[in-house]
């Protein structure tokens, strides 16, 4: 038992409290921490303690500025904007969420195991991945959501990942390669290790900071990706959704454009502080990997 | 059909590695519009090892070492030729059988700091391979054998090293822990690579002893590659000495036999390079003056010897034709003139 | 000539899979549009066989056929370069389309990727040579920053101040319709008042990318030996500054712009949607929304060609600047 406690210290000491203490360290990376934090937060706890139903209309209410009631003010169908931010939020985080774990999930895997295999695998793989990457991604993230016209989060972030892998893919294959030639991978195979053990005790654990860095990339374009389409009114209106914010707020521009900002800027304002603190976050963590770019 | 053949006036079976005509191309992409060429990194080399044998095998950088000691270990497939272990050849061994040989036959690399995965405890560098081979009972046991390993190269207490990061080594530590990890899974056979060229100079004698020590105490056959003819010595002393040059092993045989009376021009001109502590032997050898520094591209394949183009004592045959290993007294040497 | 002919193989090859991409696409999945197309016409009171015949009459390719005479009839179609008729612009020829989008889409990406490469590199070099300092935290902290905004929300906050707000700029278009078109200075500013908010945006999102490159291949390059040893000789920062460090700095980042100049055309739909600037992507969202698959299929294939055709440019200009890429070991 004495021993168990032990090695769970070590490990939060490893894992949370070390790499804690570097971020927290750089006021970019506090910042970057921070709004992630809260966001996550206004993703999980947000939905469950917000006031007002975002679906129901109160053409009474509309256009209200902000007050105690409504923070935020209220948008043309007099929704509360606090509100539908906040619900917004959920769909945002958990799809792109989603969207980067297969995005990175697939990358590895073929990153990988192209660069691992080498010979005919390798050639195929590649040739694969420099075609997706030529391909225009969200020319053709339309084409598919349209076709497709989904709901279903899961799915909708399989189509996001369908070219977002690529580059990822090529940049952990050049990464395996050159792992691949490294003294401790021979060495592991002469000793007669299977590919199994050299793939996930020897390669992956090395560019496992590199997946890790590069999911949080793939996270902010997720954001971008699925934002955007929502803000087209290329995917379905069900979810409440940022895109669909700024998508209602374009279609009513105009006379009221002027008038009603909230509904506009709310949105916008979340999207570029969640982009920012994701940027800043992953900038502390390449600290927090890489001990020589730490700075003081 | 070759299973009668005398090599090195000795019977093939009583070689524990054997090399039969082995050679190894590789594909390079060469000039402006990377056409593809072929180099030969192993020329059709034959020579054997014996149990027990401390051999070391000198040659100037990119001159093919590290090819031949990858293709003896079975790392690479080689372009032709065979490989034999215990007069069998690998390639053609069924499954299990490569696997008792993939376990008896290991390296220790140049690099020492590249040689331990740098995310990994050295725990993960020594129980693995001990699990795998079954050369343990269980975890336990195999911990057990992994902090015995480090005691004897020399990491003791070793509680304290089992459950370091590499980083937190010296460079010489990372070697002492190299070499037992190659010895973990009790290998017969053993290539080191430049084992102490990343070295310093202080630490060269310790780990080149120890790694003798552990060839004479477990009985393991030892293959030292090296540029340096000093350490090759030092190293085989009760051993032997092949030269490579080029893909070609031009010279083998007994150390102080090659260092007191080298045959081959080649050989000759890598030891008039170091330095003698005998003033005698100093002053009887003379230095030999080659027709030019560089070592020549593979990219052009050279005819006949392929010293002939920096040797100062070619005659017409050695850009015609290619010189066997012959047997000169107890000496094998590949050239004309001898 | 062995890897141009390598690279232009892969990029034939490419194209290749995105129009066969299309075609399965739009024929095979489910709820494929072709079906939708022909129950709209039905509801509108034709006939199945009516119906079938005005889808097939918009493809130029005829549905009753077996599935694979129809992708080589298609094949043939796009390589005479037709590329059937719009649905929503009832009989207008969708090449005809796409010749009036392409060039405002060409005008705004290549004015915008011009000036955030040029703009980057010269900051990104100012930055470099002045590591450490004040300026250099400013401008890294600013690109880090605008490099994180989306194109499009960047799009939405100008056109709200600059258009709705404040009333700067036009809100919506390529130019205004009452100026004739032609070689003069009214409708030249015309066109560059409405293409100066899409500009923007593009250029503020993507220049920072620009500025952390040239920053750290700059950096990187003055660690050089050569720099030293050229500096040594004596010879002056300037000459030094721009012969040396900045060609040796700028060459890595040309392999990178064939891939900006791929995510300027994905990003190229959003923004100029946003701004209603009828150009490629515009129509592209436009026949998506308004289920024109004509007119979405053809809007898609000229963004991929175009895309296949930067990338090869990019290559063949990185090839020769770069001797490494040709004297490889
Ligand atoms: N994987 C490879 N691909 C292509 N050429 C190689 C490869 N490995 C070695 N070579 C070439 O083979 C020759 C011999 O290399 P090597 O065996 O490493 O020499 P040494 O160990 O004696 O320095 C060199 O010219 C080297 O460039
Ligand atoms: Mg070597």
């Amino acid at each position: 038992m004495v021993q168990v406690k032990e090695i769970l210290t070590k490990a939060l000491k490893k894992l949370v409290y070390d790499p804690l203490k570097i971020i927290l360290k750089s006021r970019r990376g506090t910042f970057g921490l921070i709004i992630v934090l809260f966001f996550t937060l206004m993703a999980t706890v947000g939905p469950l303690i917000v006031r007002y139903d975002p679906s129901t209309v109160n053409l009474s209410e509309a256009l209200q500025p902000p007050s105690l009631k409504h923070p935020l003010g209220t948008d043309w169908f007099g929704r509360d904007i606090l509100a539908m931010l906040i619900i917004g939020s959920q769909d945002v985080l958990f799809v792109s969420f989603v969207t980067a774990l297969i995005t990175t999930s697939v990358a590895t895997f073929i990153g990988i195991l192209s660069g691992y295999m080498g010979g005919k695998v390798d050639s195929a793989l590649v040739a694969v991945t420099d075609i997706v990457l030529t391909i225009p991604g969200f020319p053709l993230l339309i084409v598919i959501a349209s076709v497709l016209r989904t709901s279903n989060p899961i799915l909708l972030a399989a189509i996001l990942s369908i070219t977002a892998w690529a580059p990822l893919s090529r940049a952990i294959r050049s990464q395996t390669l050159s792992l691949r030639e490294r003294e401790f991978v021979e060495m592991a195979k002469c000793l007669g290790m299977p590919s199994i053990h050299i793939i996930f005790s020897e390669i992956l654990p090395n560019i496992m900071p590199y997946i890790i860095i590069n999911g949080i990339f793939a996270f902010t374009g997720a954001i971008y990706a699925q934002v955007g389409l929502f803000m087209l009114g290329l995917a379905p209106y069900k979810s409440q959704n940022w895109g669909v914010m700024l998508n209602l707020a374009v279609n009513y521009a105009g006379a009221v454009f002027s008038i009603r900002q909230a509904s506009l800027l709310a949105p916008a304002i979340c999207i570029i502080l969640l982009q920012v603190g994701l940027v800043f976050l992953s900038g502390s963590l390449e600290e927090v990997f890489n001990p020589r770019l730490r700075s003081g | 059909m070759w299973k009668d053949r005398v090599i090195g006036g000795e019977i093939i079976s009583e070689y524990l590695m054997e090399a039969r005509k082995l050679t190894k191309e590789f594909e390079v992409s060469v000039g402006m519009f990377k056409s593809r060429a072929k180099i030969r990194a192993v020329d059709e080399v034959s020579f054997g090892i014996k149990e027990g044998e401390q051999i070391a095998l000198v040659g100037e950088s990119g001159c093919g070492k590290s090819t031949l000691g990858r293709l003896l270990l079975g790392l690479i497939k080689p372009s032709s030729g065979q490989i034999l272990y215990k007069g069998r050849n690998i390639w053609r061994l069924s499954r299990k059988e490569f696997e008792e040989f993939r376990r008896n036959a290991q390296i220790i690399p140049q690099n020492p700091y590249d040689a331990l995965n740098p995310t990994k405890k050295l725990s993960a560098a020594l129980i693995p391979q001990i699990l795998r081979h079954k050369i343990a009972k269980g975890r336990s046991e195999a911990r057990k054998m992994a902090l015995d390993l480090l005691e004897m190269v020399g990491l003791s207490p070793p509680e304290d090293f089992i459950d370091r990061y590499p980083s937190r080594l010296s460079g010489g530590q990372m070697q002492r822990v190299v070499i037992a990890r190659a010895i973990s899974v009790k290998p017969q056979f053993i290539v080191a690579d430049e084992a102490v060229s990343m070295l310093d100079a202080s630490l060269r004698v310790e780990i080149l002893d120890m790694m003798h020590k552990i060839g004479e105490e477990l009985k393991t056959t030892f293959l030292l590659i090296t540029h340096d003819l000093g350490v090759a010595r030092y190293f085989a002393k009760n051993g032997k000495i092949a030269i490579m040059y080029l893909g070609d092993i031009v010279e083998i045989g007994e150390t102080e036999e090659i260092i007191r009376n080298p045959l081959h021009p080649y050989t000759k001109a890598l030891l008039a390079a170091i330095p003698v502590p005998d003033p005698k032997i100093a002053r009887e050898r003379k230095s030999i003056p080659l027709k030019s520094i560089d070592v020549p591209s593979l990219l052009k394949p050279i005819s006949g010897c392929k010293f002939h183009t920096r040797c100062p004592y070619a005659i017409e045959d050695c850009e015609k034709i290619k010189p066997e290993l012959r047997l000169v007294g107890n000496r094998w040497v590949a050239c004309h003139l001898t | 000539m062995r890897w141009i002919v390598k690279r232009i193989i892969t990029l034939l090859t490419t194209f290749y899979i995105a129009i066969t991409l299309t075609f399965f696409l739009i024929r095979l999945m489910p709820g494929n549009p072709i079906d939708v197309m022909i129950n709209q016409y039905m509801q509108q009171g034709m006939s199945m066989e009516q119906a079938r015949i005005m889808v097939s009459s918009l493809y130029q390719i005829d549905f009753s056929k077996p599935v694979w005479e129809q992708y080589i009839e298609y094949l043939q179609l796009i390589i005479r370069g037709n590329l059937g008729v719009s649905y929503i612009y009832t009989g207008v020829p969708v090449a005809r389309i796409i010749s009036y989008a392409l060039p405002w889409t060409v005008f705004l990406l290549s004015i915008s990727i011009t000036l955030s490469f040029v703009l980057g590199i010269i900051l990104g070099m100012f930055a470099a040579y002045r590591r450490n300092t004040k300026a250099d935290h400013t401008i890294t902290l600013f690109s880090t920053i605008t490099n994180a905004i989306p194109n499009y929300v960047l799009a939405l906050i100008f056109l709200f101040f600059f258009a709705c707000v404040w009333k700067i700029f036009p809100m919506r278009g390529t130019r205004d319709p009452r100026i004739p078109p032609g070689f003069t200075l009214e409708f030249i500013s015309n066109v560059f008042h409405h293409a100066t908010l899409p500009i923007l945006s593009f250029l503020i999102t993507t220049v920072g990318s620009w500025i952390l490159q040239m920053r750290g291949a700059t950096i990187s390059v003055l660690g050089e030996d050569y720099i030293k040893v050229a500096e040594a000789r004596g010879l002056k920062g300037k000459r030094i500054m721009f012969s040396y460090v900045g060609r040796n700095a700028i060459i890595p980042l040309f392999t990178r712009l064939a891939i900006a100049i791929g995510y300027m055309f994905s990003g190229s739909v959003l923004i100029e949607n946003i701004f209603t600037y009828t150009g490629i992507g515009y129509y592209l969202t436009y026949s998506v929304t308004a289920r024109d698959y004509p007119l979405m299929q053809g809007c898609f294939l000229i963004t991929t060609l175009a895309i296949i055709l930067s990338n090869f440019i990019a290559d063949l200009l990185y090839g020769f600047l770069d001797p490494r890429v040709r004297i490889e070991r």
